[in-house]
């Protein structure tokens, strides 16, 4: 069953007098449990197709299902709630808001959504042991490594139990060992809470930890590599950098 | 709800200082309005008060039309007692005086708006029956005995305390010209009807009053009393009856309406304290949008990760406006605080003014609530923009690395609204003074508009004026003060806002000064006409015809030329009575001593006004009234409706320009007045005043109750009350200096803040601590050139207006005055406004650690 479906997406953005064609016709499909890394060179439009499909911005022509809803006919507001309830985000630089302590960033979606936090105190506890985050849960982001800030990030866009998380480059502002862990995090949601992930990543160690990489070049995708189950890493790695190598000639 | 307050709340107290100064401009703002409102009640509680508690219980006042200082037989009281409706008519009889023993040193009674006589204030009561309408709170000693020709009186204690005077002894005082003596037999409080004339009040036995005044069977008023149910509309239609009943040469008035024209002279003072401390608000309004419009850009990325996790826009809206309530209630709270505070100061100020002490302050629970709601209300309003700029983040800028710092439509659009609220509020306020607005809301609307007006033009003109001041800059600050000026451009929004409160402020500053100044230099003109000569004397008895002939004898004496004042009623066609001060002077002997000042006047005009039949008025009543000379007016006298023509104008301003001057030869003959109250004495060429007054008061002091006082001393004196009176709009323009003071710190803190890297960046390749401070502090020099240059230019041209809308409103036309140094102050106090408030941020920016500054993200 799949929860994400694009269908022919095109982004054209006006530049001055020029067009700048970000996405050329993209068809994406993402399965429920699933874990997909998007890569390609910069340019390659990754960035614009996790936007459009995360209902962040507007596609110039062709559609985004996403949990069994048509984007293209929600307004902003349906469109938010659509974004509150079933899709999880995590950014590159965290964006958590300084004021709040560990739990209260994670129970902030919930806030949002004008439920009670302690409703959801069972999911928190689970985010929070998945994490490692449970000693560290009234610490301020100020008083977190970049490794936890990114963790708490992630814990905040499991909360809600969305049908999809989306992250755009998650590792990109993280050493590679605190990247490796945040890697190994997002894989073991989707493992341990059948979790579908999309992640938009130009480093292959980070992408090698799904289950699929969609190769994106000049606003098209130029191929995937689906990996068996039981693939080592090492040799995930070594497909995608000879692909990513190929893309980038 | 919880969401709201988490995130609004943590929003605020992780922006102290910010917070604290954008809340700053509320609390002033707050703070000036309570202050005034709280003044302006208490003034005005007083005023009442104090005439209501003059006739206690009274339902009704009958007092007399007849002009002069004569009032009407005593047996009115039992033509209206025999009336079925009437529960008690009481009887009084109100004489001025003063103290044998200190008559001498008794010093001119002064004040801004005239409550206290001087003197000592004795009313002769029933003393049977005036306890049913007043009530006396006897401390020492007893009430007047019921014989009504028993000589005793009693005295309010606070003034026989000052005067030495104890129950039993025997009082002093001058009566028709010569001194009597009465039996203390009690004190009272001061208070009820013993604050009138400040305490310096008395009540004896009407009887004793009479003998003692030479004004035998005579009274000033009745107290009426009537059964307590009767309704208002019973009781106007009562008044009206009686008034038909007693006909024309009595007023039927009720108690506190006696204080009406005092509360009127009051309240066009008033409307211009509330404007400027509605002023004070509006500028405290631009500091709330400047701070909100900051933490907006600051916080887009955090708005666009909320909107990223489902945040509607209008949650985000409603986010920042329930900030902006806190922010407004905080400040509101503070204000009211501050306000209640400061209101204390200026009440004693206002009691200086009004020569009377004000009662006892109470909290004005509705002014309070009023003040709460306007703080708060402004406080939204400000922010109702940047929230919805806030709403509009789209989810993308979460993902940005660095916020986009987009200028909102106001920046681009904004000047089209400008130039047509300026050019709206400006043929408004040209063409349409408001001469019938004499609430001046329109004129205030008008005012806010122009300069709403002028701020929304200034982002387009920030780059030309930089372009323009930045040579200066580099003069005063060197190579980083050209490169501090463009900074300016930066971030046009918060200079806009900026430099407008402080335009704001300069323009108060200049409003305040030009009407000051302009109303000092007509009335220095004027005083010196009608305070003339070189000694002013005065006494509470009338001077007689023989005494001023004995004074011109005295060595040194060239001229003395005597002036009697009082109160008449006059009609001008299609108009209802009307009170208005009478100066009663020999054109003659006036002349000798000083001259008029005429307004419009004719070769004949000094000869018709000797002659008789003729009257000067006041430029005031000139203008008011649209009278000129040639025209007629009727005078009502003690040979019934009297037509006197207008022979000229002449400036004047005593009793607020209601005042018309009549010949000596009137006086005696249309009011049986005889004697001056005032001589203007001139003094010989070779003599020193001080010398002739004191041989003056050798000589006649003692026995004539002369208070002599030399020319030189009294403006000094009146030009100090002047000063007082108008000391009360400088803490407001002041007020309004200190908001946009704020703004400036606000604005530079925040710029330095976001350019900590750059700063930081600037150090790393050799810029010194020194330079880095010469840099901010020309970033504020030019938003205070701008800010003052703009500020001068609407308070030039907003003072102009005001004086005009002055004419209209009062009659007072003004003369223009704005001297050079003040131009060149109001440019100085917005350069130093702007470098002092400049300090803290250049600290905080010379102190940027580079290291820290270059790893910021």
């Amino acid at each position: 069953m799949s929860v994400l479906q694009a269908n022919d997406l095109k982004k054209v953005y006006q530049l001055g007098s020029s067009k700048v064609e970000a996405l050329a016709g993209v068809d994406f499909l993402v399965e429920k449990g699933e874990f997909v890394a998007i890569m390609g060179p910069s340019g390659s439009g990754k960035s614009t197709l996790l936007h459009l499909i995360g209902g962040l911005d507007q596609p110039s022509d062709g559609e985004v299902y996403l949990a069994g809803f048509r984007l293209s006919q929600m307004n902003d507001k349906k469109v938010t709630l659509l974004r509150r309830r079933n899709i999880g985000f995590v950014f590159q630089f965290f964006n958590l808001l300084p004021t709040l302590s560990a739990e209260e960033n994670i129970t902030l979606p919930v806030l949002i959504d004008g439920k009670n936090p302690k409703t959801f105190q069972q999911r928190l506890d689970t985010l929070l042991n998945l994490t490692g985050l449970s000693d560290r849960r009234n610490h301020k982001p100020e008083q977190l490594s970049g490794g936890e800030q990114q963790r708490v990030a992630l814990a905040r866009a499991l909360i809600t139990d969305p049908a999809i998380l989306l992250a755009d480059e998650p590792t990109g502002n993280l050493d590679s060992k605190t990247g490796t862990a945040i890697m190994e995090l997002l894989r073991r949601s989707c493992d341990e809470l059948t979790q579908t992930i999309v992640v938009v990543t130009h480093d292959p160690r980070a992408a090698a930890y799904a289950d699929r990489v969609v190769f994106l070049r000049d606003g098209r995708v130029d191929g995937e590599i689906r990996f068996a189950p039981d693939t080592p890493l090492a040799d995930k790695l070594t497909q995608i950098i000879g692909r990513m190598s190929t893309l980038e000639e | 709800m919880k969401l709201l307050g988490l995130l609004s709340l943590r929003s605020l107290l992780v922006r102290p200082t910010r917070v604290l100064l954008s809340t700053f401009g509320i609390v002033l703002g707050v703070a000036a309005i309570i202050a005034i409102g709280v003044t302006n009640q208490v003034a005005l509680e007083s005023v009442t008060r104090l005439f209501e508690n003059t006739s206690g219980r009274a339902n009704l006042i009958i007092t007399s039309r007849q002009s002069g200082d004569k009032g009407f037989q005593e047996n009115v009281v039992s033509r209206v007692e025999k009336l079925p409706q009437i529960v008690a008519a009481l009887p009084s009889l109100q004489v001025q005086t003063v103290l044998a023993k200190e008559s001498q040193s008794n010093e001119i009674g002064l004040s801004f708006f005239g409550t206290n006589l001087g003197g000592l204030l004795l009313y002769g009561i029933d003393p049977g029956r005036d306890s049913l309408v007043r009530d006396y709170s006897i401390t020492t000693g007893r009430f007047l005995s019921p014989d009504s020709q028993a000589d005793e009186v009693v005295l309010v204690k606070s003034f026989a305390d000052e005067n030495d005077l104890k129950v039993n002894s025997y009082i002093e005082f001058v009566a028709s010209g010569e001194i009597v003596k009465l039996r203390i037999v009690g004190l009272m409080e001061k208070e009820g009807v013993g604050q009138l004339n400040n305490g310096a009040f008395g009540v004896l036995p009407l009887g004793t009053a009479q003998k003692l005044f030479d004004r035998q069977e005579e009274i000033d008023q009745i107290d009426l009393i009537l059964p307590p149910e009767i309704s208002s509309d019973q009781l106007e239609m009562e008044r009206q009856s009686l008034q038909n009943f007693l006909g024309d040469a009595y007023s039927v008035i009720y108690p506190a309406s006696q204080g009406r024209r005092m509360t009127q002279m009051l309240s066009n003072y008033q409307i211009g304290l509330n404007f400027l401390s509605a002023m004070a608000l509006f500028v405290g309004a631009f500091l709330i949008y400047n701070a909100f419009s900051m933490t907006v850009v600051e916080r887009t990325r955090e708005f666009g990760m909320l909107r990223t996790l489902g945040m509607t826009r209008s949650q985000v809206v409603s986010q920042v406006l329930v900030e902006a309530v806190l922010m407004g209630v905080v400040g509101s709270i503070l204000g009211l605080g501050l306000g209640l505070l400061m209101a204390r100061g200026l009440s004693r100020l206002m009691s200086i003014l009004l020569a009377q002490e004000l009662t006892q302050m109470n909290t004005p629970q509705p002014l309070l609530a009023v003040g709460l709601t306007i703080g708060v209300l402004v406080a939204i309003i400000a922010a109702v923009i940047p929230a919805l700029r806030a709403g509009k983040v789209s989810p993308l800028e979460a993902l940005r690395v660095r916020a986009r710092n987009q200028e909102g439509w106001l920046i681009r659009y904004g000047w089209i609204a400008g130039v047509v609220l300026l050019s709206g509020a400006g043929l408004g306020l040209v063409f349409n003074p408001f001469p019938d607005d004499p609430q001046f809301r329109f004129g205030s609307m008008m005012v806010f508009a122009l300069f709403l007006g002028g701020a929304l033009v200034i982002p387009v003109t920030v780059s030309i004026w930089e372009r323009v001041a930045r040579p200066l800059m580099g003069v005063l600050f060197g190579r980083v003060g050209q490169l501090g000026s463009r900074n300016i451009r930066r971030s046009r929004l918060r200079t806009t806002l900026t430099v407008a409160a402080l335009m704001i402020g300069v323009a108060m500053v200049v409003i305040v000064w030009v009407m000051t100044d302009s109303f000092k230099g007509d009335l220095d003109e004027w005083l010196k006409g009608y305070i003339g000569g070189d000694l002013y004397v005065t006494s509470v008895v009338p001077i007689r015809t023989n005494v001023i002939r004995r004074i011109e004898a005295v060595a040194g004496v060239e001229a003395v030329a005597p002036v009697r004042y009082f109160e008449v009623e006059w009609r001008l066609p299609d108009k209802d009575w009307e009170r208005v001060n009478f100066m009663a002077l020999d054109p003659a002997a006036y002349t000798r001593v000083t001259n008029f000042v005429f307004n419009q006047s004719n070769p004949d005009s000094l000869n018709n006004l000797a002659q008789g039949g003729h009257v000067f008025i006041s430029s005031v009543i000139s203008e008011k009234y649209s009278l000129a000379p040639g025209d007629q007016v009727l005078i009502k006298t003690r040979q019934g409706e009297t037509p006197f023509t207008v022979a000229a104008v002449i400036v004047d301003f005593s009793n607020q320009g209601l005042v018309i001057n009549g010949s000596w030869r009137d006086m005696e003959h249309y009011f049986r007045l005889d004697g001056a109250n005032t001589l203007l004495v001139k003094v010989s060429n070779g003599f020193s005043p001080d010398e002739v007054g004191d041989e003056i008061e050798r000589r006649y002091g003692d026995s004539e109750r002369l208070v002599i006082i030399s020319n030189e001393t009294l403006l000094g004196r009146i030009s100090k009350l002047m000063q007082q009176a108008f000391s009360m709009f400088d803490v407001l323009a002041l007020i309004a200096l200190l908001v946009g003071f704020t703004g400036i710190t606000n604005t530079l803190t925040m710029n330095v803040m976001e350019r900590t890297q750059e700063i930081g960046m600037l150090r790393a390749v050799g810029m010194t601590r020194g330079q880095v401070v010469r840099m901010v502090l020309s970033e504020a020099a030019l938003m205070g050139l701008i800010g003052g240059l703009m500020g001068l230019v609407f308070g030039v041209l907003l003072s102009r207006l005001f004086l005009s809308a002055m004419t209209f409103m009062s009659g007072y036309r003004l003369s223009y005055v704005l001297p050079l140094q003040n131009i060149l102050a109001a440019l100085l106090i917005a350069f130093l406004t702007s470098q002092m408030a400049a300090l803290l941020p250049t600290l905080r920016a010379s102190r940027t650690r580079i290291l820290e500054a270059i790893q910021y993200e």
